[in-house]
């Protein structure tokens, strides 16, 4: 997902019994496209991508325990939560919510920590 | 061996958050030897409510909250070992420190500080990750 842009980064680190995750933005895992659309277009694809990235690694969605969730406004606060909490609705994750310019007009990033 | 995942809550119920507010985070998770804090607001420990009010006022808050959430854990300000600070105008980093200071008084955790939107006119967001 990052590979293909070239950006000097790993998706995903393994290390000392926990996975971290570099920032993943809306990008099409099958084509390498960019996803842009609504934040929640944008973070359905996220937390899809998510899930990819942490079952490779050997964990899922129910082991993260730290998200960074960086949205371009605050303003979409309340958009981000009803997707959010599909994706993890029981015993979520610590989450605190940056609101920043992200990479090539996405409206939103994630970043995260979970359990191997 | 996986490295266990556990839910940590502060033992004053009111500045249980996420629960009072219905957003879709934990207060903290201990996974291992680490302690991982949600962003932590400026809440009154006795009503619960958000406590609005100066920079320096809103950090006193948040670190006497963080202490009391950590220390629900076992763990205390004393085993952090990264800090996040989110201030609404990096105009006001100093003020900032000026209370920070108090509650870190000797070899203070690493720390990132950033200037970003918050909601409902608060000035200051903490997050943290601690030994537990």
């Amino acid at each position: 997902m990052a590979a293909g842009y070239g950006w000097p980064q790993s998706v995903a680190v393994r290390a000392g019994g926990y996975v971290f995750v570099s920032g993943l933005v809306a990008i099409d895992p099958g084509s390498g496209e960019r996803n842009n659309g609504t934040l929640t277009s944008e973070a359905h694809r996220v937390f899809r991508n998510l899930k990819l990235v942490l079952e490779s690694a050997g964990s899922s969605l129910e082991r993260l325990v730290q998200v960074h969730a960086m949205i371009y406004d605050r303003i979409e606060y309340d958009a981000l939560n009803r997707v959010y909490r599909q994706y993890v609705p029981d015993g979520p994750p610590a989450r605190t919510v940056w609101s920043v310019q992200i990479i090539d007009a996405f409206k939103v990033q994630l970043d995260a920590i979970a359990v191997a | 061996m996986p490295i266990a995942r556990e839910i940590i809550t502060p033992k004053n119920e009111k500045l249980n958050v996420s629960r009072s507010l219905n957003l879709p985070h934990s207060p903290g998770i201990r996974a291992g030897d680490l302690i991982f804090l949600s962003g932590m607001v400026s809440v009154d420990a006795a009503t619960g409510e958000r406590s609005l009010g100066t920079v320096a006022h809103e950090t006193r808050q948040i670190l006497s909250n963080m202490a009391h959430m950590l220390e629900s854990a076992g763990s205390s300000l004393e085993r952090v070992v990264k800090i996040n600070v989110l201030l609404y105008d990096m105009l006001e980093f100093e003020n900032m420190n000026a209370v920070y200071r108090q509650f870190f008084p000797l070899d203070p955790p690493a720390r990132t500080t950033c200037g970003v939107q918050l909601s409902s006119g608060l000035k200051v967001e903490i997050e943290c990750i601690a030994l537990a």
